[in-house]
């Protein structure tokens, strides 16, 4: 009789302690099989406001951007608030695979023709991996404007200038996102001797959400020191991402007029203390054009 | 006498454990219509898990696996409806009946349990059918979720695109764990 009690009793916990277990032990199957997963979406557009942000066109997408600089907001009602006075860029921006992306584009500001390559090499992860996302961006770009007529010969080579960075990205939580960006901009041809060739800027970017269709977003390069003295200053921009369906509409305002990379990061010459800021935006507008797979 | 019953006890525990079926490469498939348009899309990373024992079934599928044929749908479905990075998975977790397990062909079968996506739990009672196969079991359902019901917020600029109860269809070719 005892041993029909405990063999009952043992038979009882085995059967408890499977029950109890046995959806836990379901659950545990899925944990087992859990991979890193790739961050997404750390910025809303390919650019956070100027600067490249690590985003680019999915595959097959192709990215229509219109984006506009207006005059100084400081020339006031005469001008009306520079809107008088825009300059603008169009540009095309095609992804190869989700990860490559090319585009072409024309400024006005210089008359200024690019051909750009955008690579994000390095996937952020969660769960494992890369704690960043790394994404390598050049561009070339030829200024279209007649050379002056002073006696100095100009070649057509000398129009060229290059723009190279790597943005390292992380989305630190669902709100915010940061970029750190390194840039080297060379000239072909500066305005006189003592000018460097190379400038290096040092370049900072941030979103955050503030809902699913909005966020604030800014961005900052400094300068690194030039061997001469000149007029240019470092570049802040402040702006927001509207995010409308198949649109998204960036507003900002920015001391730097021009809207591809040599422009705005090395030859800035307005500056915030100056009340000397424009108003402008960036619409993107996308159109998947090839297949996904 | 109290080791033989330790030892059936045992036993009876062994064997459930070789009851359990399961698949990390389940497909769903959902399907949001409207005059509009149809938008589909389709994971074929979900996990599936079932205990024949007690009929306790969980599935689990990362909300970053459904895959698009536009990339921005993707994005809208991962940033600004399902909140992926916040809610990253959708789980369900029940229990089968109606399943004979000697049975061969396919046999319709309910599981009743709780849905969890986008954080919100539901009780729900889906229908689907099962049928054995030479190494494990071959599950297949079709179900409706409201958007609604999860907390789904869907804009009115957008509701001609996107339909408020979106129709879902899952395929799983279970095997023996």
């Amino acid at each position: 009789m005892r041993g029909w009690i405990v063999g009952a009793l043992a038979l009882s916990c085995c059967a408890l302690t499977h029950g109890v277990n046995a959806q836990d032990d379901l659950m545990d199957f899925f944990d087992e099989g859990e991979s890193p997963s790739v961050v997404t979406s750390a910025f809303k557009a390919g650019r956070i406001i100027n600067v490249q942000s690590p985003e680019t066109s999915g595959k097959g997408e192709m990215n229509f951007i219109i984006a506009h600089r207006f005059g100084r907001i400081s020339d006031g009602w005469y001008a009306l608030f520079g809107l008088d006075n825009a300059q603008m860029r169009m540009g095309l921006d095609y992804g190869v695979t989700d990860q490559l992306q090319v585009g072409v584009a024309r400024s006005s500001f210089g008359k200024t023709l690019e051909a750009n390559v955008k690579w994000r090499f390095v996937e952020q992860k969660k769960g494992g991996g890369s704690p960043v996302s790394l994404t390598g961006y050049s561009v070339l770009m030829r200024d279209g404007m007649r050379f002056p007529i002073d006696g100095i010969v100009r070649k057509d080579v000398h129009r060229i200038s290059y723009v190279h960075q790597l943005v390292v990205s992380r989305k630190c939580s669902p709100e915010l996102s940061l970029a750190l960006v390194p840039s080297l901009v060379h000239r072909n041809l500066v305005d006189n001797a003592e000018m460097a060739n190379d400038v290096g800027t040092i370049g900072a970017g941030f979103r955050y959400k503030l809902n699913n269709r909005l966020s604030v977003n800014g961005e900052y390069h400094y300068l690194l020191p030039r061997p001469v003295e000149d007029d240019f200053v470092n570049s802040l921009s402040l702006g927001l991402d509207i995010e409308t369906g198949g649109h998204v509409f960036q507003l900002h305002v920015t001391n730097s007029r021009g809207m591809f990379e040599r422009a705005f990061l090395a030859e800035t010459t307005s500056r915030w203390q100056d009340g000397d800021l424009y108003f402008g935006f960036n619409i993107n507008r996308v159109f998947q054009v090839g297949d996904r797979r | 006498m109290k080791y033989i019953l330790l030892f059936v006890c045992c036993t009876v525990a062994t064997l459930a454990q070789a009851q359990r079926f399961a698949t990390r490469d389940a497909r769903i498939s959902f399907l949001s219509e409207t005059p509009v348009e149809d938008i589909r899309a389709e994971s074929t990373e979900a996990s599936a898990i079932m205990d024949l024992a007690n009929g306790q079934l969980a599935f689990q599928v990362p909300i970053l696996s459904f895959h698009f044929p536009k990339a921005l749908m993707e994005e809208h479905f991962n940033e600004n409806y399902m909140e992926s990075e916040r809610f990253p998975k959708a789980t369900f977790r029940g229990t089968v009946s109606g399943l004979d397990p000697a049975q061969s062909g396919a046999q319709n079968v309910t599981a009743k349990g709780v849905l969890e996506m986008h954080g919100v739990a539901v009780e729900r009672e889906v229908s689907g059918t099962m049928e054995r196969t030479g190494s494990g079991w071959v599950l297949d359902a079709q179900f409706e979720v409201p958007c609604a019901a999860h907390d789904i917020d869907i804009p009115k600029v957008v509701t001609e695109n996107i339909a408020e109860v979106i129709a879902v269809t899952l395929h799983a070719e279970l095997k023996a764990k």
